[in-house]
């Protein structure tokens, strides 16, 4: 599972450790049914503690995304995270329009020039 | 002469061997034959003379037929080879070995107690196996692997600055989980057995420790853990995370996703030889580090070509910075 922090992310880090799950499993990392990696290991590749990986974990299973199996540990309930993604992606584009210059109806008058 | 060829005709010639051996001396052996020694050279088990056949010939049989069902897969790559070849006449050997130290124990013996089974016979068999083993596993090895095989060249990944890309892999071999339950469920029957008394107590003080350490390499290996980010590359073993291997960044020279399978690495395991060690817990995908010094290490893990092309996309922003 490929996971991407921005340092300059102001949002709080269980929120981005979500978006970078939710992006790694709309990239295709999982499919429905997949295990995901324990989140201990997670929080030590990410440099993080381990609780904030759970409530990130536990938010996305709020979403529907995620399903926590007793014993067999955390798993991709669904392709449910279509819409998350695309929040996910929107909210980076903005991000990164914002770093341009360009503000919301910027961005929102750059899409409606789109076939 | 091709693989299918030779292994038939090596398969062959055993077969013939385990079977006209003991018919050609028929009138010279004891019924039933001496098939067992305890410690020392005398006798412990006997076998009537057609069981015994029908068993030399399964010994051989079933250990041929499986290799016969491995080759494909088996022999795409030089372990797999080596190892093929070498399992192929080590077994072969060792079977028509087992059998003529038996028979030679046997021919004479006016009973099956009175055969006499020198110990250096059995070493002297196990010794000429192995050499069989090296030795067919040298001569079958082939030509080398392509350093990098064609098409498991990983997508390419931009890094891009101000931002932090880890990847974690994960892999656990349900077997291997299942197999540590028994073994643990096992372990606490014989403990509170031998406690109790029912269980005479040298037996379980033999057994106990080998159970205990069996079980401690079973959960060691039953899961593996695989972190790449900053300058290294993490292995870790197990459900504690110990041991782990840390292989810094600066020691591989490229990483790439493979398909391998425990016919192609020998079996279920750490496997292989050194500068060529693969991890195997399931077939299937593997994360592959080539080493600067011309090494590989493999390991079997899920998601492994995103794995691969974060630590290509590591290395290479190390050696433009």
């Amino acid at each position: 599972m490929l996971l991407t922090l921005d340092l300059n992310d102001a949002r709080p880090l269980h929120e981005q450790v979500a978006g970078a799950i939710r992006r790694a499993i709309g990239d295709g990392s999982y499919a429905p049914g997949d295990r995901l990696p324990p989140a201990r290991d997670l929080a030590q590749a990410l440099g993080i503690n381990p609780n904030t990986v759970l409530r990130a974990l536990r938010d996305l299973r709020d979403e529907g995304l995620l399903e926590f199996r007793r014993g067999r540990g955390v798993s991709v309930a669904g392709l449910a995270g279509g819409r998350a993604l695309l929040v996910q992606r929107a909210r980076e584009l903005l991000e990164e329009a914002r770093k341009h210059g360009y503000g919301r109806d910027d961005l929102i008058a750059i899409l409606e020039e789109l076939p | 002469m091709t693989a299918r060829v030779a292994a038939a005709a090596w398969g062959l010639l055993v077969l013939a061997g385990q079977i006209l051996l003991p018919l050609s001396v028929r009138d010279r052996l004891p019924d039933p034959l001496a098939t067992h020694w305890g410690p020392g050279d005398r006798p412990d088990g006997s076998m009537p003379f057609t069981v015994y056949v029908v068993m030399v010939v399964l010994v051989w049989a079933v250990p041929w037929l499986g290799l016969v069902v491995a080759r494909a897969r088996a022999l795409t790559h030089r372990q797999g080879r080596m190892f093929w070849w070498g399992v192929l006449f080590a077994t072969g050997v060792f079977a028509f070995g087992m059998n003529v130290t038996t028979v030679l124990a046997n021919l004479g013996a006016p009973d099956w107690r009175a055969a006499r089974l020198p110990g250096w016979a059995v070493l002297a068999v196990i010794g000429v196996a192995l050499a069989a083993a090296v030795a067919a596993g040298y001569l079958g090895r082939g030509a080398p692997d392509e350093p990098v095989p064609a098409g498991t060249r990983p997508p390419l990944l931009r890094l891009r600055a101000g931002q932090r890309t880890v990847w974690v892999g994960h892999v656990a071999n349900p077997w291997l989980t299942l197999f540590n339950a028994v073994m643990a469920a096992g372990l606490a029957v014989l403990a509170v057995f031998s406690l109790a008394g029912v269980v005479p107590g040298k037996p379980a003080a033999l057994i106990l420790p080998v159970l205990v350490l069996v079980l401690a390499v079973g959960v060691l290996i039953s899961s593996v853990s695989v972190r790449a980010g900053d300058d290294r590359v993490v292995i870790q073993f197990g459900p504690l995370g110990w041991p782990a291997r840390r292989i810094p960044l600066s020691k591989i020279e490229s990483a790439w996703a493979e398909v391998r399978h425990p016919s192609r690495v020998g079996g279920w395991g750490i496997r292989g030889l050194p500068g060529g060690v693969t991890i195997m817990l399931r077939g299937g995908e593997c994360l592959v580090l080539g080493y600067r010094s011309g090494g590989q290490l493999a390991i079997s893990i899920d998601d492994a070509a995103r794995g691969a092309s974060l630590i290509n996309a590591l290395i290479n922003e190390r050696v433009e910075s």
